[in-house]
C-alpha cells in the first residue's frame, strides 16, 4: 500500500512547513471576511422596488471565494514549487520514484487541504449572510427565502463553490509541475485567472464578452455560484465547472508529461 | 525483493553501458561498473565528470539515453519501497529550510513506511538528537549533512550512495563517517561514496572507480591502482647516456632524456636498471625509483579527463 | 563616488547583468509587452461605439449637447439685457417602475440646472452663444461655447443678472438688488454675427439615480425640468423700440435631439426616456414662467479609448512583478546574497542600484507596450467607427496621450520598485508576489462590490490608483459626470494616483534598506 504511504508523507509534508497553517487561515479569512463585507454592502435600497433586486443571494454570500482563492493558488503552486526552489524534490523522488505516484499523493494531500478549507469558508459565508441579510431587506417580508442547505440551487452554489477552489488548486499544481517556480507560477495563474474580468469589464462586444466569459477558468467555473436567471448566463453552472474541469485536466496532464519527461 | 532487505543478502549496484547527455555536453559516456557489497566502493574523478550524474541516474532522478543502472537487479523506480533498499545523499543543502530535523526525517519515513521509532534512532545515529526541532535553514553544513545521512540511513538499506559525503564536516565529523562507512561496509552493504579527491577515500575506500568525461579511467582494487602506477620511474645520472640508453632500450624500457645527465626509465624496477647498467658497464652516478602514491596514479589517469582547471593541475604536476 | 568602493555605475552594470542572464526572467520580461498589446489589440477589435442620441458638434468640435428653453428677440450691434431670476423649482419624476416616488429621494439631483440670459448665434443647436446664469448648486456662472466657464459668485434664485454685448466680447454682473452689480467676468466669442438671439433661458440635465438589479449597478438617468420666474427682463440696445414684453419675444426650444432618430430598441442608453417637450412660455405682465430640460455642456464619451486600449499593463504588469520579486529574492534563495554584499558591502546601494535597474527596465518596457499598443488600437478604433466629434481623433504627440503613455510606463517603473522592495522585506517570491498583485488587481474586481465610497477609497489608497495617470478623457468641472470607481474613476487629476504607487514604491523601499541594515544576510 505503497500510495498510502506516500500520501501519509505528502501530508506530513504539508503539515510542517509554517506557510501551510497560514495560508489555509488566509484562504479561509478572505472568503468569510470579504464574503460578508460584500454581503453587508448589498441591502434593497438601492434597487426600483424591496422586492424587485433580482439578488442571486446564495452566489452573493460566496463571492469571497473569488478573492481567498488566491491563498488555494499560493498553496498549490508552493507544495510543488518549493520543493524545487529547495531542490528537495530529490528526496522525494527518492523516496516515491513512481513519479505518477508522487504526483498524485501531492494532489491527494492539496485537494483534501483545499476542500476542507473550502467547505469550513464557505458553510461560514453562507451561515454570517443567513445573519445579515434579512437585516438588509432580504427578507420574507420583501419575498425573499431565507438561505438554507436544504434548497437545492444553493446548495450546489456551496459545494460548487467547493469544488472550484479544489479545480483552482488542481489548475495551479499542474501549471506548477511545468514551470516550477513559484513566482513565475503564481504570476501565470493570476494571469489566467484574472485576465479575463480585467479584459471584460473593457470590453462590449456581446459576441466577444460571452466567448471570454465562457472559456475564461474563473469566469466560467464561477457560474456554479449563480442561483438565478441561468438562462441569461453565457454558459450554464454545471458546464461552467466543467470548462474549469477541462482547464485543470490540461494541465494536470501536461504537469504530469513535464515531471515524467524531463530530469527532477 | 522482500519488504525490508536486511543487510549482508548481497545486493549490488550494476551499471551497464550507461550514457547521458545534457545538450552538447556528453555527461556520462559507456559507463560500466559494479559496486559489490561488503566493501567501500570510492567513485572518484574531477569536476563534473560525471559522477553525481550517474547517481542521480541509478537513483532514477534523471533518465539515461542509453545504458541500464539496477538495484539487486532492477531499476530503481520500480523498487516498492527504495529507501528500505537504497540509502543516498546527493545534495545536502537540498532540504526544505522550515521544516525541524525530524519533522524531515518524519515525512520520509512515513513514504516508505518505516516505523517512526526508527527517526529517533538515525537523529541519535546522526549525533543530532539535540537539535530535533530547530528547523534546517538555520543548521550549518555539517549539520546539514548529518542530517542527510541520517536520512540515507534511516530505512537500514542495503545499499548506500554518498555524494561527497566528507564536504563541510569537521576533523571530527570526518573521522566519524569514516568509521560509519567502514561499519556499513562490515555489515555486508554495497557502499558508493563519491569525491573528487582521491585523499579523502584512500583510507577508507577498499574498490576504486576512477572517472573521467563521463567515461570509466579504472576498476580497481586500491592496492592494484597503487601498484601499477608506482616502482616503474626511475631516473638515472650518468655521463654515459647514450650507451645507458641502448642498454636499457634493448630490454624493452621506455628511456627518455631528462636533462644532460639524467635519464628517465619507465617499465623496469630500479634493481633490475642497475643490474642491466652494471652487467654492461655503463657507469652512473646515481640511480633513484621514484614510489608513485595514489594520488599521482589518480593524476595520471585523469590527465586528460580534467574537465575545469587544467592547466592549474598539469602546472601543479609539472612542477612536482 | 567614495574610493575604495565600487563605482555606483559598476554595481548598476552588475545588477543588469544579473537582470539579463536569467533566461526564465527574459522570457517574463517580453512577455509583458505582449500581453500588453494582445490585450488592448483584443479590446479594439471587440468594441463598437454606442449610438449617441446626437453627436453634435460645437464651435470647436467638441460633441456637445444644446437643449433648453429659449424665449428671444434679436439684438443687432452692441446692448445690455438685465433680469431678476426670481426663483427656480426642479421637478424630478421617478417612473413607477422604476420605484416611484420611493426612490425619487435616492436621486443625484442635478447641480447644473441652469436658468439666466444667453446672447446665441441664432438658434442652431451647437451655435456660438454666452450665458449668464444660476445654478442649482455652483452659484452664478458665466459660460460660454459650451467649454468655457467662469464662476461668479455663490448664490442662487433670487439674484439680478446683465449680459452686455461689445463687439466679440460678453460681459456678465450679477446683482442682489437690480442696483449694485457685481462683475462675474468676461468671456470672448469669436464669429458672432452683427445680430444675436438674446433672451431668458432655462435647461435642467438629467438626474442620475443609481439602481440595483441582478447584482449590477445601473446608472439611470431621468429627465428633470426646472421652472424658472423671471421678472423685469428688459433689454437696452443701440436700437429703439425694445418692446415691453411679451411683445417682440419669442418662444422657443433649441433642441439638438430634435431631428435624431429613435435609438433601435436594445442598444444604448437603458432607460433614459425620449426626452418630451416643455410647456410654452407664460406671461403675467413682465413676469415669465419658464419650464426648460436638456443641457448646455460639452458631452464627454463613456469610453475612454486610450486607457481602456491601455488595459493590458495591468497584466503585462503580473509578470513584471514577477521578475522583480525574483530579482531580490532569488539572492536569498541561492545564498547568492551573501556574495553580493562581499562584492559590495553598501547594501542599501544594493538594493538602490537593484531598484534602477528593474525600474528602468520596467519603463522601457511599458513604454514600448504602451506605444505599440496604441499605434495598433488606434487605425482599428477608428475603423470601427469611433469618429469625432463624439470620439475626438487623437495622435500620440497629444499631451494627455503621451501622459497617458509615458505615465503608464512610469506606473510600471514604481510598481515594479514596489515589488522588489515587498521581496527584499518579505524575502520570500510567493508572498510578495502575491501581496502586490492582490494590491493592484482585486481592488478593481472588489471595488464594485463594496458601497460606492468605500470602493472609491479602496480604489484611491491601493496602488492601482496609479493607472489613473492613463485617464485622457477631458475633465469639465461643469458637467456631472457619472463613474463609478470600478470603471476608473478614482481620482479626477491623472497624476494623483500617480502619486499613491509612487508613495507605495518608496516606502517600501525605505522599509526595505531600514531592515536590510538591521538584518544578517
Amino acid at each position: 500500500m505503497s500510495t498510502v504511504d506516500a500520501i501519509r508523507a505528502e501530508w506530513t509534508k504539508l503539515r510542517t512547513v509554517v506557510s501551510t497553517p497560514w495560508l489555509v487561515l488566509t484562504a479561509v479569512a478572505a472568503i468569510v471576511g470579504i464574503g460578508a463585507a460584500v454581503t453587508a454592502a448589498r441591502d434593497t435600497r438601492g434597487c426600483p422596488t424591496p422586492s424587485t433586486c433580482f439578488e442571486d443571494l446564495p452566489k452573493l454570500s460566496v463571492t469571497g471565494a473569488q478573492y481567498g482563492q488566491i491563498a488555494v493558488v499560493v498553496l498549490a503552486v508552493l507544495i510543488l514549487s518549493d520543493e524545487y526552489g529547495t531542490r528537495s524534490i530529490t528526496a522525494s523522488l527518492a523516496a516515491v520514484p513512481r513519479r505518477w505516484m508522487l504526483y498524485l499523493s501531492k494532489i491527494a494531500v492539496l485537494t483534501a487541504v483545499v476542500a476542507v478549507a473550502g467547505s469550513i469558508g464557505v458553510l461560514a459565508s453562507l451561515f454570517v449572510a443567513r445573519r445579515i441579510l434579512p437585516g438588509n431587506g432580504f427578507n420574507t417580508v420583501n419575498g425573499y427565502r431565507e438561505l438554507s442547505l436544504g434548497d437545492e440551487p444553493t446548495l450546489r452554489a456551496v459545494y460548487g463553490t467547493v469544488l472550484y477552489l479544489a479545480l483552482v488548486a488542481l489548475l495551479s499544481y499542474g501549471v506548477t509541475a511545468v514551470l516550477r517556480d513559484t513566482a513565475g507560477s503564481i504570476a501565470t495563474m493570476l494571469v489566467l485567472l484574472y485576465a479575463a474580468p480585467i479584459l471584460t469589464r473593457v470590453i462590449d462586444d456581446p459576441v466577444w464578452l460571452r466567448r471570454i466569459d465562457r472559456m475564461s477558468p474563473m469566469s466560467a467555473g464561477l457560474k456554479i455560484q449563480a442561483t438565478t436567471a441561468l438562462e441569461s448566463l453565457s454558459i450554464g453552472p454545471w458546464q461552467g465547472l466543467g470548462v474549469l474541469a477541462l482547464w485543470a485536466a490540461g494541465a494536470l496532464l501536461a504537469g504530469l508529461l513535464a515531471l515524467h519527461l524531463r530530469d527532477a | 525483493m522482500t519488504e525490508s532487505s536486511p543487510p549482508g543478502d548481497g545486493v549490488t549496484i550494476e551499471v551497464r553501458g550507461l550514457r547521458k547527455q545534457y545538450r552538447s555536453v556528453t555527461a556520462v559516456d559507456d559507463l560500466s561498473f559494479t559496486v559489490e557489497p561488503g566493501m567501500v566502493t570510492g567513485f572518484v574523478g574531477p569536476n563534473g565528470a560525471g559522477k553525481s550524474t550517474t547517481m542521480r541516474i541509478i537513483l532514477g532522478l534523471d533518465a539515461a539515453d542509453g545504458g541500464t543502472a539496477l538495484i539487486g537487479g532492477r531499476p530503481y523506480r520500480t523498487l516498492p519501497r527504495p529507501l528500505r533498499t537504497v540509502g543516498a545523499l546527493l545534495d545536502a543543502a537540498a532540504v526544505h529550510p522550515g521544516r525541524s530535523a525530524r519533522n524531515h526525517l518524519l515525512w520520509l519515513a512515513r513514504s516508505n513506511a518505516i516505523p517512526r521509532r526508527r527517526v529517533e534512532e538515525v537523529l541519535d545515529l546522526a549525533g543530532l538528537a539535540s537539535v530535533a526541532k530547530r528547523t534546517v535553514g538555520g543548521f550549518s553544513l555539517g549539520m546539514r549533512q548529518r542530517l542527510g545521512i541520517a536520512a540515507a540511513l534511516l530505512g537500514d538499506p542495503a545499499v548506500v550512495i554518498f555524494d561527497e559525503p566528507i564536504n563541510g564536516l569537521d576533523l571530527e565529523g570526518i573521522q566519524w563517517i569514516r568509521g560509519l562507512l567502514r561499519s556499513l561496509a562490515a555489515d555486508g552493504r554495497a557502499v558508493l561514496i563519491s569525491s573528487h579527491l582521491m585523499s579523502e577515500l584512500q583510507d577508507t575506500a577498499d574498490h576504486l572507480l576512477v572517472i573521467g568525461r563521463g567515461r570509466l579511467l579504472a576498476d580497481t582494487s586500491v592496492r592494484a591502482l597503487v601498484a601499477t602506477a608506482s616502482g616503474d620511474r626511475v631516473t638515472v645520472r650518468t655521463t654515459m647516456r647514450a650507451e645507458a640508453m641502448t642498454v636499457l632500450s634493448d630490454v624493452g624500457a621506455t628511456v627518455a632524456v631528462t636533462d644532460g645527465e639524467t635519464v628517465t626509465v619507465t617499465g623496469l624496477p630500479a634493481e633490475r636498471v642497475i643490474e642491466l647498467l652494471t652487467r654492461n658497464g655503463v657507469t652512473f652516478t646515481g640511480v633513484a625509483a621514484h614510489r608513485a602514491s595514489l594520488e599521482e596514479a589518480y593524476m595520471e589517469l585523469t590527465r586528460d579527463a580534467v574537465e575545469f582547471g587544467a592547466a592549474t593541475t598539469r602546472e601543479g604536476r609539472d612542477a612536482r | 563616488m567614495t574610493t575604495g568602493r565600487p563605482g555606483f555605475g559598476r554595481l548598476l552594470l552588475s545588477e543588469w547583468t544579473k537582470l539579463r542572464t536569467v533566461r526564465r526572467w527574459t522570457i517574463a520580461l517580453l512577455a509583458a509587452p505582449v500581453l500588453t498589446v494582445l490585450v488592448g489589440v483584443q479590446f479594439a477589435v471587440s468594441t463598437e461605439p454606442g449610438s449617441p442620441d446626437s453627436m453634435l458638434a460645437g464651435p470647436d468640435g467638441t460633441w456637445v449637447q444644446d437643449r433648453f428653453h429659449f424665449v428671444h428677440r434679436p439684438l443687432t450691434g452692441d446692448g445690455t439685457v438685465t433680469t431678476q431670476v426670481a426663483s427656480t423649482t426642479l421637478d424630478i419624476r421617478v417612473p413607477e417602475r422604476d420605484g416611484g416616488e420611493a426612490r425619487a429621494r435616492d436621486v443625484e439631483r442635478p447641480g447644473w440646472t441652469k436658468a439666466g440670459l444667453m446672447l446665441k448665434d441664432g438658434l442652431r443647436p451647437g451655435a456660438p452663444y454666452a450665458a449668464v446664469m444660476v445654478t442649482a448648486g455652483h452659484g452664478v456662472r458665466l459660460q460660454s461655447n459650451f467649454t468655457t466657464d467662469i464662476g461668479g459668485p455663490a448664490t442662487g434664485a433670487p439674484t439680478w443678472l446683465r449680459l452686455t454685448r461689445a463687439g466679440s466680447t460678453v460681459s456678465a454682473w450679477q446683482s442682489a438688488d437690480g442696483a449694485a452689480w457685481t462683475p462675474v467676468g468676461t468671456v470672448t466669442v469669436p464669429g458672432l454675427p452683427q445680430t444675436v438671439e438674446v433672451g431668458p433661458f432655462v435647461t435642467s440635465p438629467d438626474a442620475v439615480l443609481l439602481q440595483r438589479q441582478f447584482g449590477s449597478l445601473f446608472s439611470m438617468p431621468y429627465q428633470t425640468y426646472t421652472t424658472a420666474v423671471f421678472e423685469r427682463t428688459a433689454l437696452v440696445s443701440g436700437e429703439p423700440g425694445s418692446g415691453e414684453p411679451p411683445n417682440g419675444w419669442q418662444d422657443h426650444e433649441v433642441n439638438d435631439l430634435a431631428g435624431a432618430q429613435d435609438p433601435p430598441p436594445g442598444t444604448g442608453t437603458g432607460g433614459k426616456q425620449r426626452p418630451s417637450g416643455s410647456p410654452p412660455a407664460e406671461w403675467a405682465g413682465d413676469r415669465l414662467t419658464l419650464t426648460g430640460t436638456g443641457d448646455v455642456a460639452p458631452h464627454t464619451p463613456r469610453e475612454d479609448l486610450v486607457k481602456q486600449s491601455l488595459t493590458g499593463v495591468y497584466v503585462g504588469l503580473i509578470a513584471v512583478v514577477a521578475v522583480a520579486v525574483l530579482f531580490v529574492t532569488a539572492e536569498y534563495r541561492r545564498g547568492m546574497l551573501r556574495t553580493t554584499y562581499t562584492a559590495t558591502p553598501g547594501r542599501g546601494r544594493v538594493l538602490a542600484a537593484k531598484a534602477m535597474v528593474i525600474g528602468a527596465v520596467a519603463f522601457v518596457i511599458g513604454l514600448v507596450a504602451s506605444v505599440v499598443t496604441l499605434l495598433l488600437t488606434g487605425p482599428i478604433l477608428r475603423e470601427h467607427g469611433f469618429l469625432p466629434p463624439v470620439y475626438p481623433d487623437w495622435s500620440l504627440g497629444d499631451a494627455t496621450v503621451l501622459r497617458a503613455v509615458v505615465g503608464s510606463a512610469a506606473v510600471l517603473a514604481a510598481v515594479a520598485v514596489f515589488g522588489l522592495a515587498l521581496g527584499a522585506v518579505l524575502r520570500r517570491a510567493a508572498g510578495a508576489v502575491a501581496t502586490v498583485i492582490v494590491l493592484i488587481i482585486l481592488p478593481q474586481l472588489l471595488a464594485s462590490g463594496l458601497p460606492a465610497s468605500a470602493g472609491r477609497w479602496l480604489m484611491r489608497l491601493t496602488p492601482g490608483a496609479g493607472f489613473t495617470i492613463q485617464q485622457t478623457r477631458p475633465h469639465y468641472e461643469q458637467i456631472t459626470q457619472t463613474c463609478l470607481p470600478e470603471d476608473g474613476c478614482v481620482y479626477d487629476q491623472p497624476w494623483a494616483g500617480f502619486a499613491v504607487v509612487c508613495a507605495y514604491a518608496l516606502v517600501t523601499t525605505a522599509v526595505a534598506m531600514w531592515l536590510l541594515r538591521r538584518r544578517d544576510v
